[in-house]
């Protein structure tokens, strides 16, 4: 072990120094030409994107240039070029994603700032819009509150939840495990095109059939309720459940279902006693994600509901449906503009980032079950 | 090598090199072998058909109780689809089809309203690659008769004081030690039977297969997949199941057959079945020359 | 010794209580279906069914069954039919029915005893932990249809005994008067009556099945299979309105005969030809304008097709570059995991904040107005990572052995994806391609905040991109200014049809059967997408697979 006297806490700098290091090599081995297009495509296409930034007019003159140097590039260096522009195009995927979580933030800002509150002498942007539950923009002074639609979102998204989850995953069951084969022919792609109906459909379904039965059964002041708002959009996350569970139940091993029906158990038995629990980290995801699905789904929600931000009392009134945060932006976008609509990229982000953490959560819980799963053959 | 000696009734003389004709006479000769004794499993004509693949022609053998019976033959000659037609596993292949008879205690298992759960806690099965659940040692071996409803270890039996968690011990203990594997685990009952060895796992197996306690013990190439000294440990065992239990066991270790067995089935190419005969016989002197050929390393 | 059991393998033929059991199974799904029929009036709560009124009909078949149900029980507890049924019935069957019976008495407590809503919990957990010790303690055969048997009786007593009769209403107290709740027997009647028949019908089933473990196996598969039954049933039911109710509109006025149709005029190397269809179908050629009789969808469909046009041109080669970078060049290391989430990150991504970015991002950019432009990118972004992903899984699953042929044989690695790995990814790349067509050809959302135009136009407004590209020496030197016009697409029309809600609108009659006739037409364009999407993934396993 020699002594270092260099300190490097964190790697990082060796590694960056190496990296460097490589580069240099690289640009020493190719040839100049490919060297000079590569350097001069890159700065055109950065030039491209910082003039489309800035909605400057000469955006086309630097996508000119790039493209031209991609076609020298791939005439003459057709291995560099490839690798050089599949690269910049995975890149793209992740600047894309940036540019999204940056752009909602940033024109949410304005109304998170003016609506600030303190929480023990700490400033919280946007505390504001918390804690009151009026939403009216039209008066002296507006109030825009969060909280009407933070209720509807979880009203709909729990009743989406309860159709969604135990329907859709005896749906995946169904399929991967009891049906026979004619009938899975039939079951699954019925499930998908279910998945297929454009929300918009569904949406004038329930507008036009849905809404006004529910306003006879139930004598509602008006039409529009969370609770078949929440059944349609459970019907419309069904899908998303049932594909994800299925693949999670077909990736338990057959040697372990073989296993438990050779020491005499009923199909039932070995589905609930080891297909479940072994497919269990898959299923969870599943429902993670149908529910991230119900979180966001906007037109079926903006059609049936009453687009007046109101508080639904008591809290659990379901046969009433108001506002949800998806539906808040669909509906009162083309018509705001100054703080409202920014309070609108204030319901974005909210959106924004449930879904994401749901999404994440449920890639967490499936890259253990990966693990727990490869443990067995 | 077994105790018994069961009686073999003729023994023919094939003047002539094997042909197919004479393979004929040799499978009429010899399918008249006879055992003292019950036969606990009676197959008659038994064919499977994998789509347009004939994997088994026309088998037809009795088993004899509380014996070991050897399945040997190249791979790929049926003798595994042959064993898991003795507990309808082979039903869980959608593009098997089986025609023919399979008798247990003398009645028919491919009849209609044949429970496969019941035909299951009678005729157990221990396969090739060691499947364990992703659960405790304990509960592995509970599993069975949990299932059943012998044992109920539930959180509701607990509460109500109705469990039976004494017997469960029991039953873990006697047949961790019938699988010659207690020793190794005793004081590890709980942990997650995932993390024992590839040996250990398949006596773990064999274990959660006693405890169900069935007639019939199938065992696929079960040491195939282990390494010496957890083979003969198993090979013992074996030995020591034929006295309570009747084993069929597949392998393709010819020398673990003479070892182990009472009487010796060898399959060949195609799903045939050439020869059946006591084990001392089919590697002494078997009636059939391909049979020959094949114990003694000429080919396969 | 080996297990010397004298049980037999065979089931022996079925017994007069299996059959009666069966046959109470048949009549739970009648009951069910009676109430399915219920709650869209086919059998009318306030009139009368089978000569008597309907609730007393229906209290007196849930009376029935509730007794049937629990005669099982009973029957099978004194071993007058052999049964196999285990000490209990198990921890979820006990919590279900502690569930319901808890429901029914905090009804009962709140409303009927006027205790409020402390006397309601009380009741509620009172009831359910009753239920619930009933269905755990005794033995199996008991513990699953007594509490079963008994709620079929409870709601049939309820509606014999008049104490819900066809005019009974309750409104709850705690609801403020402009969201008042009101809850009428002809709404609810009906939902008591399939609870109950699903109930009753999981007993029966058990207890054909002797109990124990067959007959938990067949209690579950009966509510497995009514569960794929319904799903399939509501989408054919969806399916089947939307044609009945748009099949008219839309084949209003279709004419098929020579000269019958509009005119296009082709142009090719200078000389120009006129054909004229032999076909006109009206729905789907015309606008919406004063001077046409049937309004028809013809810009929006026009708008629809470049939409995905547009935004297929975006995605998918930047999606299969990614996904070649990915797969072929990147190690497995911290750029690719990053790349991976963002990419799962923007799947999951709703499409409203799509809608969002765009109108935020994208619009300002090309024009003061909304624009078909930024309707293409904003919808190419959302296609984008089911590109990403489905051309990464078709590259991933190209075996080794492939690349590592062409390596052998001296061919660089560029060369090698050309070749050899892209063209057997192929098929999975346009079958993913296809079906993520399907899905953003039917978003609305990011339409709405991107590019949606005015609410009905003429045929001749729809976006008239192909001969409009202009060079000029200023910047921005390539303009397209049908690029850069808001315009309309087929689920941009729904929602407008939607918005104006019943009335007269720029000529159009009837506006909610013109919405049929949009949302039939977007519905088939959309499912027909689907349907070769999961045809050609069909056909391409098929062709892949050797068995």
């Amino acid at each position: 072990m020699a002594t270092n006297h260099q300190r490097d806490p964190d790697g990082w700098q060796s590694r960056l120094a190496s990296r460097f290091a490589r580069f240099a090599e690289f640009v020493q081995d190719t040839e100049n030409d490919a060297v000079a297009v590569g350097a001069l495509g890159t700065v055109a296409l950065l030039g491209a994107f910082a003039s489309f930034l800035v909605t400057s007019p000469y955006t086309s003159v630097f996508l000119a240039g790039f493209l031209a140097a991609v076609v020298y590039g791939w005439v003459r260096h057709q291995e560099l070029a490839a690798r050089g522009v599949t690269l910049a195009m995975t890149v793209s995927t992740v600047v894309i994603l940036a540019l999204i979580t940056f752009f909602i933030f940033y024109e949410a800002w304005p109304i998170l700032a003016d609506r600030s509150g303190t929480v023990f002498g700490v400033t919280v942007p946007g505390l504001g819009m918390f804690t009151t539950t009026a939403w009216n923009p039209a008066t002296a002074s507006p109030k825009y509150s969060m909280l009407p639609m933070i209720q509807g979102t979880v009203l709909v998204t729990l009743v989406a939840t309860a159709v969604a989850g135990p329907l859709g995953v005896a749906a995946a069951l169904f399929i991967s495990e009891i049906a026979p084969p004619a009938v899975r022919e039939l079951v699954k792609p019925g499930v998908e095109i279910l998945a297929g109906i454009p929300s918009i459909v569904y949406g004038f379904l329930g507008f036009t059939v849905l809404s006004p039965w529910a306003s006879d059964a139930f004598d509602l002041v008006g039409q529009g309720t969370y609770l078949f708002v929440g059944i349609v959009v459970g019907l419309m996350a069904l899908p998303t459940v049932v594909s994800v569970a299925e693949d999670a139940i077909n990736s338990v091993p057959e040697s372990m279902k073989s296993g438990s029906l050779a020491l005499g158990t009923t199909d039932w038995q070995t589905m609930t006693t080891v297909t479940i629990p072994t497919a269990f980290s898959g299923v969870s995801a599943a429902v993670l994600l149908g529910v991230g699905r119900a979180i966001g789904e906007t037109m079926a929600a903006t059609v049936m509901l009453r687009n007046t931000p109101t508080v639904a009392e008591p809290l659990y009134n379901v046969f009433y449906g108001f506002e949800t945060l998806t539906s808040l932006i669909a509906a009162n976008y083309g018509s705001s503009s100054g703080l409202q609509k920014d309070a609108l990229f204030v319901a974005g982000c909210i959106l924004f980032v449930s879904v994401l953490a749901l999404s994440i959560g449920s890639q967490l819980i499936e890259r253990r079950m990966d693990r727990k799963v490869g443990g067995v053959e | 090598m077994s105790e018994t000696e069961p009686q073999a009734e003729s023994t023919a003389r094939s003047s002539e090199t094997t042909t197919g004709e004479t393979d004929e006479r040799i499978r009429e000769e010899w399918s008249d072998y006879s055992f003292e004794g019950e036969a606990k499993l009676a197959v008659e004509d038994l064919d499977v058909h994998y789509g347009d693949d004939h994997a088994l022609k026309g088998v037809s053998m009795d088993i004899p109780e509380e014996s070991v019976t050897a399945l040997i033959g190249p791979s790929g000659c049926g003798k595994s689809t042959y064993l898991r037609c003795l507990n309808r596993m082979n039903d869980r292949i959608k593009a098997a089809s089986i025609d023919g008879s399979v008798q247990l205690d003398g009645e028919e298992i491919y009849q209609d309203g044949v429970d496969l759960v019941e035909l299951r806690k009678e005729v157990g099965m221990v396969f090739q690659a060691p499947n364990p659940f992703p659960k405790s040692i304990r509960d592995n071996i509970t599993y069975g008769p949990r299932k059943h409803g012998d044992l109920d270890t539930g959180l509701l039996a607990r509460l109500t004081g109705r469990d039976d968690s004494d017997d469960a011990d029991a039953l873990v203990q006697r047949a961790l030690e019938q699988a010659a594997i207690w020793d190794e685990v005793e004081d590890r009952l709980d942990d997650n039977a995932m993390g024992l060895s590839g040996g250990q796992q398949q006596r773990l197996c064999i274990a959660r297969c006693l405890a169900v306690d069935p007639d019939v013990i199938l065992m696929d190439e079960p040491a195939s997949a282990l390494d010496p000294v957890a083979t003969s440990k198993i090979e013992d065992l074996i030995e020591e199941l034929a006295e309570d239990y009747t084993v069929v066991v597949v392998t393709h270790n010819m020398q673990q057959a003479a070892r182990i067995s009472d009487q010796t089935a060898v399959f060949l190419t195609g799903g045939e079945l050439v020869e059946y005969d006591d084990t001392e016989k089919i590697f002494e002197n078997p009636e059939s020359q391909r049979v020959e050929d094949y114990v003694t390393g000429k080919f396969g | 010794m080996a297990g010397a059991t004298d049980s037999s393998v065979v089931r022996g033929d079925t017994s007069t209580y299996e059959t009666v059991a069966a046959v109470t199974v048949g009549l739970a799904a009648v009951l069910f279906f009676l109430g399915l029929a219920a709650t869209v009036e086919l059998v009318s709560i306030t009139g009368t069914l089978a000569g008597l009124p309907t609730l007393t009909t229906l209290g007196l078949l849930l009376v029935c069954m509730g007794l049937a149900v629990a005669g099982f029980g009973l029957v099978s507890y004194r071993g007058i039919f052999p049964t196999d049924p285990r000490a209990s019935a198990g921890l979820v069957a006990a919590g279900l029915f502690a569930g319901l019976w808890g429901l029914i008495g905090a009804l009962v407590f709140t409303e009927t005893l006027g205790l409020g809503l402390l006397g309601g919990l009380g009741g509620g957990l009172g009831l359910g932990a009753v239920a619930f010790f009933a269905t755990a303690l005794p033995r199996e055969d008991v513990g699953s249809t007594l509490p079963a048997g008994a709620l079929a009786a409870f709601f049939g007593l309820v509606f014999l005994l008049g104490i819900v009769g066809p005019e009974w209403s309750w409104s709850p107290a705690n609801f403020p008067d402009s969201q008042s709740v009101t809850f009428f027997a002809r709404s609810v009647a009906p939902f008591a009556v399939m609870a109950s028949s699903l109930v009753v019908g999981w007993a029966a089933a058990k207890a054909y099945g002797g109990f124990g473990a067959r007959g938990r196996h067949l209690g579950a598969y009966l509510l497995v299979y009514l569960n794929a039954v319904a799903i399939i049933a509501i989408l054919v039911a969806l399916v089947a309105f939307v044609v009945f109710k748009g099949f008219g509109p839309v084949t209003e006025g279709i004419e098929v005969g020579l000269g019958v149709g509009p005119t296009t005029t082709i142009g090719l190397l200078g000389f120009s030809v006129d054909v004229v269809w032999p076909v006109f179908w009206p729905f789907l050629m015309n606008g919406a304008s004063l001077f046409t009789d049937i309004t028809g969808v013809f810009p929006a469909i026009v708008g629809t097709a470049w939409l995905v046009v547009g935004a297929v041109v975006l995605a998918v080669p930047l999606g299969v570059g990614a996904a070649i970078f990915l797969t072929e060049y990147a190690e497995q290391g911290r750029f690719t995991n990053v790349v991976e989430v963002a990419t799962n990150a923007l799947w999951s991504t709703p499409s409203i904040v799509f809608g969002l970015f765009g109108a935020a991002f994208l619009v300002p950019r090309f024009a003061p107005q909304k624009s078909l432009i930024a309707g293409m990118i904003t919808l190419g972004f959302m296609l984008l990572p089911l590109v990403v992903i489905t051309a990464r899984e078709a590259m991933i699953a190209v075996p080794d052995e492939y690349r590592d042929a062409s390596a052998a044989l001296g061919v660089s690695r560029w060369q090698t994806i050309r070749s050899v790995v892209l063209p057997a990814a192929m098929p999975g790349v346009v079958t993913g391609v296809i079906l993520g067509v399907g899905r953003i050809a039917g978003e609305t959302a990011p339409l709405l905040l991107t590019m949606g135009g005015g609410s009905f136009v003429e045929a001749g407004r729809r976006a008239k991109v192909l001969g409009n590209f202009q060079l000029s020496l200023s910047p921005p030197f390539v303009t397209n200014p049908e690029l850069t016009q808001a315009t309309t697409a087929l689920p941009y029309q729904l929602w407008q049809v939607v918005l104006t809600g019943t009335g007269q609108t720029a000529g159009v009659d009837d506006v909610t059967a013109f919405g049929w006739g949009t949302a039939l037409v977007l519905l088939g364009v959309v499912l027909a997408f689907y349907a070769v999407g999961i045809a050609t993934r069909q056909y391409f396993r098929s062709k892949l697979t050797y068995e």
